[in-house]
């Protein structure tokens, strides 16, 4: 059923479709309106879960934890400073193998304090082991909600659904919510191999010594290597129940044979979308890239073959070291016998506006040869004292 | 030992007469005192629970990978986030329509000092959960680091004594009166010396439909520095010189202690423990000094809760110590 | 780390419950706990050999049956003794030193007169078919005892007394009013079951000689006892009235009549110059003072302490009898052949110059009692009738640690007739101990080394005091001094519960109070509960796989049963 609905409201719809156990919340902007939402459903009986508001983000993420190995559906959402302060558990809950999804409504990271977006909190946890999936439009988000818990319990990992704080959580778009129905024969009643029951006492997040600390890693990563089958196959299955697809790893748009590319994730991408029909210039393709962990090497090499120049757009960025999905997508495509020379620019940093007419002047930066290694772009250098430009 | 041997005693210890949720082969030193606070916690509890273990010396001696010692469902996240594991399980248990209790383990320093703030928010948020701190006054598993928790005047690793310092400068934190003042329904202390007392609390919490506390205090022969076979007697006299009240509140209320049937100084119990042994430098007065501070400090909590046993004593914690033949009548 | 390990990683390394088993911690320890079981004082000091600790237990779990029959394997007249012993049991007691004392004796005589009241039988074996048939001399305690333990083991006894019923000094000589006959009778009706024939009036040297019953029968008991006073004078004085205390007794239980002067002495520290006092007081001499060298419980050494039941003493301290302790009789007062006082000195024993104790008496110490009458209770011999061969002029048969007479075959003797017992419970002992030895002999199996290890007693330091609580000794009811005037039994019983709350105040010293400490305390869970499998009589055993070693379970075993002892 399609309506006008805010990203927030969308993804909280989403969530209580997916009949949770147990959600777990504290407030921060711009996360605040999945979690009212959420409460407003379940103060209305239209969701049936135990809503804990908890007294920090540190609990929000022990709740979902404790509950999701006790065999309750979980969920919780974050921001920023939020996401940082679960980080501890969020290693912890990957580690142990615990199937939970988690919206971060992305933010830039304090200081200075900014409530504005850009994705440095989620890329800040991108070690944590946790599946994250970054979302275009509120529609993407929506959909992927659903996506993660069936790909979460099905690899019994946690999913991280990445969505833009304020471009996409307060913006009202036309929506199609999935059926209760469609929801419910897509993704089975919540199951966890382990769940901690008095008949089957199991012991879990014991302590592991030095001969079997390296396995139970290498474990972990192979099991988010091959979540890339389980990401590709919920999308695909999705797209038949709903007609609706997101591009399982990474979605490749515009001209095929294009030797330029554009990569971007996120609402950047909607932006990109736009101005690349707007503004006519070099042929171009546009990758968006969806699954940012497990980092989808193989499809973006697919993506990138024949492509001479690529443009990586990132709203987030290792400082002393450069980009961080651009570094990724380097090091990916240097397997390549002809790789391209890789771009890229983090923009948007901070909540910094992100307009159409970023793409031609990308484009102009790159015809001219002043492409960099890596920058951010739009700096304003003026704005700086001479010492620090 | 031969195997047959081996055997039979294993289906003998299948076969004993009381439920123990914490099995033999964990690694905790000779004497630990939280090892069996713990199995006594579990005994009385029952099966039917699930544990959140706070990390510690008791996640790390139980759970050294491939295995375990505990026989009912635990879980371990990190240090500080025991209480907020236990209110998942409880929400969870909830919404499932399960019976099960949920439980929170912790040591002093996840309860008094870093998992302080998941425990106020559980207790304020009424979980069912009964949250147990083993209190051996110091960080041990990380080699006997000051804690809240820490006596006055203790030595640890990081508060030595020194010319310019006689251990620990604080005092312990009153963490129980904190606990009460959320108005929960129950909360205690208790010491691993009175089995009975630590059967009977924790019964009584479990039978309680909300959130509970109960604080052991237990030793720790290596970090307090002293034989573990003398665990039961430096917690027995660390109730009865007063330096640990055994109380009960219900609603932020003291409702009961258990009163001092043989008073002893402090220096009784002090002496036994290489902790405070630069107490008793000869000719240094602020030994004296610190040794008539603690000793205050004990005469005001007989004083504050009324170790005396002047009070009525409602909860027959008279015989808490003895022994009869045939074991306890609890 | 092996190539080729056997574990298989689990999803996010969880465990399986209890899989710390194949841990054994048990290779940490240096010292491992061991039970080691203490000879209770009580039992250690009980002449009758009773394991009382251990009938006590049985009472503890409210098991009093099961409690006498464990009572009765030592002492077949509980209820006697619970009357008429001195208790070094209680003297022993290590609660006397926490607080007071078990009150053993209201114990025994609780079981004793229960199982009177109950009709229980002995559990005693049947007769052996053919079996050899025992001669005892003496229905006293200690042929009694002899005959009951020999009848125990599966033998015929044939018992022989020149009195008309059996109980010797029990019945001859002990005052109604600490032993009702009503209770003797009971309990010897009991004992004089099928196969001990009790052969009444038949006097040796006149009826039966000790040739005859040797040649009959495959052994013989001798006990005796002893009727002989032994002779007594001040310097060669004596009066010439004078009768001995045992005497008197004996008349005045037979008849009811003692002497009546104004004042008597009494010279003699045992029960009989006690009961003689207060059988005198009762019948009105106004004043009545027993003389003795011995001093008062509590204020005398062992050796040197007046052999009575203390608290007889009390008793005739209460109805006016005076007592002279570490006292003797120096001078009779005679006008003409009439006594008219007699001059006591104050002695106390002292170790000499030889080495060994002796009764020093002080000059300046003298001081002079008008009496009438002086009476010797200063002990009896064996009268040799019918036994001049065996003592050769001497006062007493003399026997080894198991009673066999010296330098005759084929002879025990037992009870008084040796003559350093004295009491009842020694009399029982000796019956015991003779009856092992006699079935040991006639089965041909060597003695026991002498001396084989006895077990160590355990003092009160040794123990954990924080888990016993104090309680006062249970108070039994006694009748008034001034209604003491009739047989009436001075001492009261105890009731059920009364005997319930006694018994549970025993410490259980160095045994095992199956108290649960040690299995409670474990924080390893290394101690098993299991009253199946635990062989030593305690309820639990060690799992070595997993005992650290700490301690702790030594350490709070309150009757400090468990010992740590260094790994092997």
């Amino acid at each position: 059923m399609r309506q006008a609905l805010e990203g927030s409201q969308a993804v909280a719809r989403a969530v209580a479709s997916c009949r949770p156990g147990v959600v777990a919340a504290y407030p921060i902007t711009p996360q605040t309106h999945i979690v009212e939402n959420i409460s407003k459903l379940v103060a209305d009986g239209l969701c049936d879960c135990e809503m804990v508001s908890v007294e920090s983000e540190f609990s929000a993420a022990s709740v979902v934890l404790g509950a999701a190995a006790t065999g309750s559906r979980a969920y919780t959402a974050t921001s920023s400073q939020g996401i940082l302060l679960m980080a501890e558990v969020l290693y912890n809950i990957a580690g142990m193998r615990i199937p939970l999804v988690l919206t971060c409504a992305n933010r830039a990271v304090s200081a200075p304090i900014s409530i504005w977006n850009d994705q440095q909190d989620s890329m800040a946890v991108r070690d944590a082991g946790w599946i994250q999936l970054y979302c275009a439009d509120n529609q993407e988000a929506t959909d992927a909600t659903v996506q993660a818990f069936r790909i979460a319990e099905r690899m019994e990992l946690p999913v991280m659904v990445c969505m833009d704080g304020f471009v996409l959580t307060h913006t009202m778009e036309p929506i199609d919510l999935p059926d209760q129905d469609q929801v419910d024969g897509f993704l089975p009643p919540y199951h966890f191999s382990r769940t901690l029951d008095s008949g089957h006492p199991m012991t879990l997040g014991g302590l592991a010594g030095p001969d079997y600390y390296a396995e139970i890693r290498h474990a972990h990563h192979r099991a988010l290597l091959a979540s890339e089958t389980e990401i590709v196959s919920a999308d695909r299955d999705w797209a038949e129940l709903t007609g609706r697809a997101s591009g399982g790893l990474l979605a490749v748009e515009g001209d095929a044979d294009a030797e330029l590319a554009v990569l971007a994730i996120g609402s950047v991408v909607g932006t990109l979308r736009e101005a690349m029909q707007e503004y006519e210039g070099a042929k171009a393709k546009l990758i968006k890239l969806r699954c940012f962990r497990p980092f989808p090497v193989e499809a973006l090499q697919q993506a990138c073959r024949g492509v001479r120049r690529l443009i990586v757009l990132e709203r987030a960025l290792s400082p002393g070291g450069g980009g961080i999905l651009g570094t990724e997508v380097r090091a990916a495509l240097s397997e390549l016998s002809d790789p391209p020379v890789v771009y890229n620019y983090a923009v948007g940093l901070g909540g910094r506006d992100v307009p159409m007419d970023l793409y031609p002047r990308l484009l102009e930066a790159v015809e001219s040869g002043q492409g960099e290694r890596f920058s951010i772009f739009d700096v304003e250098l003026e704005k700086l004292p001479e010492e620090d430009r | 030992m031969a195997v047959p041997e081996t055997e039979s005693m294993q289906d003998l210890r299948q076969r004993q007469p009381r439920f123990s949720g914490l099995e033999s082969g964990h690694r905790a030193c000779q004497g630990c005192g939280q090892a069996l606070a713990a199995r006594l916690v579990t005994e009385a509890a029952g099966p039917d629970v699930m544990i959140a273990n706070a990390t510690g010396c008791l996640e790390v001696f139980t759970t050294a990978w491939p295995q375990s010692a505990w026989r009912v469902p635990w879980m371990h996240s990190v240090f500080e986030n025991a209480a907020a594991i236990a209110a998942g399980m409880e929400a969870a248990l909830k919404v499932q329509g399960r019976q099960s209790k949920v439980l929170a383990f912790g040591g002093d320093g996840g309860t008094f000092d870093i998992g302080f703030q998941a425990l106020s928010g559980m207790l304020e948020r009424n979980h069912n959960v009964l949250y147990v701190c083993f209190d051996n006054e110091a960080y041990m598993n990380t080699g006997i680091q000051r804690s809240s928790s820490t006596p006055h005047a203790a030595m640890t690793t990081t508060s030595p004594p020194g010319k310019r310092r006689m251990g620990k400068r604080h005092l312990k934190k009153d963490l129980l009166s904190i606990i009460s003042a959320h108005h929960i329904p129950y909360a205690a202390s208790s010491s691993v010396a009175y089995p009975a007392d630590i059967r009977r609390k924790v019964r009584r919490a479990m039978a309680i439909e909300g959130p509970t506390f109960l604080m052991i205090h237990s030793p720790c022969p290596l970090g307090w520095g002293h034989e573990g076979a003398l665990t039961i007697e430096v917690a027995r006299l660390a109730v009865q010189t007063g330096l640990f009240p055994v109380i009960e509140l219900e609603r932020g209320t003291l409702t009961d202690c258990m009163p001092i049937r043989e008073l002893h100084p402090v220096t009784e119990y002090l002496k036994l423990q290489q902790r405070f042994r630069h107490l008793f430098a000869p000719d240094d007065p602020r030994a004296t000094e610190e040794l008539e501070h603690l000793q205050a400090l004990a005469d005001y909590n007989i004083d504050t809760y009324g170790l005396r046993g002047e009070r009525p004593d409602p909860l027959d914690t008279e015989g808490a110590d003895t022994v009869h033949r045939g074991g306890k009548v609890s | 780390m092996s190539k080729k390990s056997s574990v298989i990683l689990t999803r996010g390394a969880y465990a399986q419950p209890g899989s710390s088993l194949s841990f054994r911690t048990g290779t940490w320890r240096v010292e491992r706990p061991v039970h080691v079981h203490h000879a209770a004082p009580c039992h250690a000091a009980c002449p009758a050999g009773e394991d009382i600790q251990g009938w006590i237990a049985l009472m503890q779990e409210g098991n009093s049956r099961a409690a006498w029959e464990g009572l009765v394997t030592a002492n077949p007249l509980p209820a006697v003794t619970g009357r008429v012993c001195p208790h070094p049991c209680e003297t022993a007691c290590n609660r006397g030193g926490f607080d007071e004392a078990i009150g053993v004796h209201h114990l025994e005589r609780y079981l004793g007169d229960m199982a009177i009241r109950e009709g229980w039988d002995y559990p005693v074996p049947p007769l052996r078919a053919g079996g050899a048939s025992i001669a005892v001399v003496g229905a006293g305690p200690a042929g009694l005892s002899a005959s009951y333990h020999l009848r125990r083991l599966g033998y015929r006894v044939e018992l022989f007394d020149d009195r008309p019923e059996a109980g010797g000094l029990l019945r001859a000589a002990i005052p109604m009013t600490r032993l009702p006959r009503s209770v003797l009778d009971a309990e010897l009706e009991r004992l004089l079951m099928p196969g001990i024939n009790l052969h009444s009036h038949r006097r040796l040297g006149r009826d039966v000689s000790i040739q005859e019953l040797q040649e009959d029968h495959a052994a013989l008991f001798l006990g005796p006892g002893i009727h002989r006073p032994k002779p007594w004078s001040v310097d060669g004085a004596i009066p010439s009235d004078m009768e001995d205390a045992l005497h008197l007794l004996k008349g005045w239980v037979d008849h009811g009549d003692v002497p009546k002067p104004k004042s008597v002495a009494i010279h003699g520290g045992g029960n009989t110059a006690l009961d003689l006092a207060r059988v005198m007081k009762r019948a009105g001499v106004s004043d009545v003072c027993v003389i003795t060298a011995s001093g008062l419980p509590g204020d005398a050494a062992a050796d040197d302490v007046m052999h009575v039941v203390p608290r007889e003493l009390d008793e005739a301290q209460e109805e006016g009898v005076v007592l002279y302790p570490h006292y003797t009789v120096q001078r009779l007062l005679m006008h003409g052949s009439k006594l008219v006082g007699i001059e006591i000195v104050r002695l106390k024993k002292l170790v000499g110059a030889d080495g060994a104790r002796h009764r020093v008496p002080f000059e300046g110490t003298e001081r002079v009692l008008d009496v009438d009458m002086v009476v010797p209770a200063i002990g009896e011999a064996v009268d040799a009738e019918g036994m001049e061969a065996l003592l050769e002029h001497a006062d007493y048969l003399r026997g080894d640690v198991w009673g066999r007479l010296l330098g005759r075959d084929g002879v025990w003797v037992g009870g008084d007739a040796r003559g350093d017992r004295g009491t009842v419970a020694a009399a029982v002992g000796d019956g015991t101990r003779a009856a092992i030895d006699i079935d040991r002999v006639l089965r041909d199996e060597p003695a026991p080394d002498a001396g084989a290890a006895d077990l160590e007693t355990i003092p009160l330091q040794a123990m954990n005091l924080h888990y016993y609580e104090h309680a006062a000794r249970v108070p039994v009811q006694k009748v008034a001094v001034s209604e003491r005037t009739d047989l009436t039994e001075i001492e009261g019983s105890m009731d059920a519960g009364q005997a319930r709350a006694e018994a549970g105040r025993c410490l259980a010293c160095g045994n095992c109070l199956a108290c649960d400490n040690c299995w409670t305390l474990c924080p390893d869970s290394a101690v098993l509960k299991t009253v199946e499998r635990a062989t030593d009589g305690s309820h639990y055993l060690f799992d070595y796989d997993y005992c650290k070693g700490c301690g702790i379970c030594a350490e709070e075993c309150p009757p400090g049963f468990i010992r740590m002892v260094p790994e092997a």
